[in-house]
């Protein structure tokens, strides 16, 4: 049985497998679009990297700091809605519009991180909860600058150019692909270069024991800030790439507090504190919450006979399963915490090492 | 030899409850300062408020003729010096070695630096064989001598040890009492050892400070402190005075 950092530290560039593979699933991913032109599959590996992208931006200051903030959707939200009003009202285009969403989460960041930080446990976790919850209010309210309940809806994106040439016009959801996916991989750089770092170290030794830490030179709420910055700047980097993707955006769907729950939710099912946890996590999420929508669950109900699409409990189903999201996640939850505590990751890790040793 | 710490009328209130009150006294450089007293007695309140825990309500702290009461812990361990815990606290899910690096991560930013910091004092301790051993599943022994290593790894002037050999048993606390004097041979560390063992207590300080209640009861060096009618008394009652 070796330590989580122990592991990663052998496994991490030593085997030639591990790379060639590696390798050839980044190929593939940089070729799919040339292979895969259904639409729809491209949407949903789309929001495979924007689900990734929250987790492992979540995973910073969660899973390695410790801090269980379940007020991430500040930070979303506030990417999604600068970048928005940046285009909509003063003509910016968006890629600008993500740096100043960037910025913008960082002075939120350093503001709630400044506040809350004084706060332990639960207590934080409250407290970011209503932090979130101050921004959607904030978001309805102002409407001079929000548009309100009404929200902002964009038509048309800015051609992106470098110099002369037309890079892309974002007119099918191909370049899309590529911008979650560069912005995906940069994030995942990012937590590898924080893991293997003094950061990495800091942020993990306050999550064991805060005391400890602290009498081993470890200033609390410096560190802790620098967790929460990191996190808020990839998270609302996914919120930009949101908005200027789905082109619309209002309170409740980019300041709701189910978006928070299912960041956190990305990780506890891949794998706290782990780079591919959050990969992991959204690669079980996301086909779900699809598979939900789509009715597909229902109609895999009715194919295996258990019941009929006219019968009451069928017409039940057909109507409910689809909005059941939350019951199906908290199931999830509750199956992953029961029986696998360290995530999908950390159960498949225990089975290598149980059948290297049987 | 100089002072290195200087306790100036320290007291710490909890409420109406004085936990320390008007304690004074100083340490010299590379001794071994002692600290011994009854259950509740209000040593470890001390050490927390020296190492920058609580701030004392009154009196100060001088730390290389610098005053440190008020500053934050972290601020202190960087100064130089570390305490180690009574319950131990070890960063359970990390790894021996990453335990000791995140102690030596206070003086250096290279990891790779960090980890030979870190190597050289599990030798210190003797536990350079199992570096990749998670901390949190160690036998408390070890976890004791971690403690030690990862407080060593600061490198401290001064440093504080909190019953470090509570719940041992007498070959490990032998083990760490060797440890205590190689320290102290190793030179410029001075030590200050809260310890309920007294056979060990007498044996490695140079000095003693007894607290009862909150207060200094005696100070002096242990042929002074065994001899001394009030620290009896303190400890066996008055019926052996």
């Amino acid at each position: 049985m070796k330590s989580t950092l122990a592991l990663i530290r052998t496994t991490a560039g030593t085997s030639p497998v591990a790379t060639a593979l590696g390798l050839a699933v980044l190929a593939g991913l940089f070729l799919f679009p040339s292979f895969v032109k259904s639409p729809y599959t491209l949407h949903i590996m789309i929001l495979f990297f924007l689900s990734t992208i929250q987790g492992e931006a979540w995973n910073i200051i969660g899973g390695y700091t410790g801090q269980y903030s379940i007020g991430h959707v500040a930070y979303f939200g506030a990417g999604a809605y600068t970048t928005m009003i940046l285009m909509q009202y003063k003509q910016i285009p968006p890629w600008y519009g993500m740096l100043a969403g960037i910025g913008v989460a960082l002075v939120v960041s350093l503001i709630i991180g400044s506040i809350c930080f004084r706060l332990q446990g639960p207590y934080f976790v409250l407290a970011s909860i209503a932090v979130a919850e101050i921004m959607r209010l904030s978001a309805i309210n102002l409407k001079d600058i929000t548009n309100g309940a009404e929200g902002i809806l964009i038509t048309e994106i800015p051609v992106f150019k470098i110099g002369n040439t037309v890079v892309t016009d974002f007119l099918s959801k191909v370049p899309f692909y590529y911008v979650g996916l560069v912005i995906t991989l940069v994030t995942i750089l990012v937590t590898w270069m924080v893991q293997n770092s003094k950061l990495g170290y800091y942020f993990q030794a306050i999550r064991e024991d805060q005391d400890a830490a602290h009498s081993l030179g470890i200033s609390l709420p410096l560190y802790k800030n620098i967790a929460l910055a990191l996190s808020a700047v990839f998270t609302s980097l996914s919120g930009s790439f949101y908005a200027i993707y789905i082109g619309y955006i209002d309170p409740s769907t980019v300041l709701n507090l189910d978006i928070s729950v299912q960041i956190v939710l990305v990780c506890i099912i891949g794998g706290i504190g782990t780079i591919w946890g959050p990969v992991i996590g959204a690669m079980v999420l996301v086909p779900l919450s699809e598979a939900l929508r789509s009715d597909l669950i229902a109609g895999m109900i009715f194919k295996t006979g258990l019941t009929s699409e006219g019968s009451a409990i069928g017409t039940f189903l057909k109507e409910n399963l689809a909005h059941a999201h939350a019951l199906i996640y908290g199931i999830l939850v509750v199956v992953v915490i029961l029986f696998m505590p360290d995530g999908v990751l950390g159960w498949v890790k225990k089975l290598t090492v149980q059948k290297g040793r049987g | 030899m100089a002072t290195i710490l200087e306790i100036k009328h320290v007291s710490k209130f909890f409420g109406g409850l004085a936990a320390n009150s008007d304690v004074s006294f100083s340490l010299e450089e590379g001794m071994i300062m002692g600290m011994i007293g009854p259950n509740g007695a209000g040593k470890t309140t001390l050490f927390n408020c020296i190492t920058g825990y609580y701030p004392p309500s009154r009196g100060e702290v001088i730390f290389k003729a610098q005053k440190i009461s008020g500053l934050e812990p972290d601020r202190i361990c960087r100064l130089g010096m570390v305490r180690t815990w009574q319950k131990v606290r070890p960063l359970a899910k990390l790894s021996v070695i990453d335990n000791v690096m995140v102690g030596a991560l206070c003086r250096t930013n290279s990891l790779k630096t960090a980890r030979e910091l870190a190597m050289e004092q599990l030798k210190v301790v003797r536990m350079e064989n199992k570096p990749d051993f998670p901390a949190g599943g160690l036998p408390i022994g070890e976890q004791k001598k971690l403690e030690v290593a990862r407080a060593l790894a600061t490198q401290p002037q001064l440093l504080l040890l909190d019953e470090v050999m509570g719940g041992l048993n007498p070959a490990e606390s032998d083990e760490i009492i060797q440890l205590i004097l190689e320290i102290k041979k190793g030179g410029g560390i001075t030590q200050m050892v809260i310890e309920h063992d007294m056979k060990a207590i007498m044996r490695i300080s140079d000095r003693i400070v007894v607290i009862n209640s909150g207060e200094k009861l005696a100070e002096g060096t242990p042929q002074e402190i065994v001899n001394n009618p009030e620290v009896v008394r303190a400890y066996l009652g008055d019926f052996h005075a």
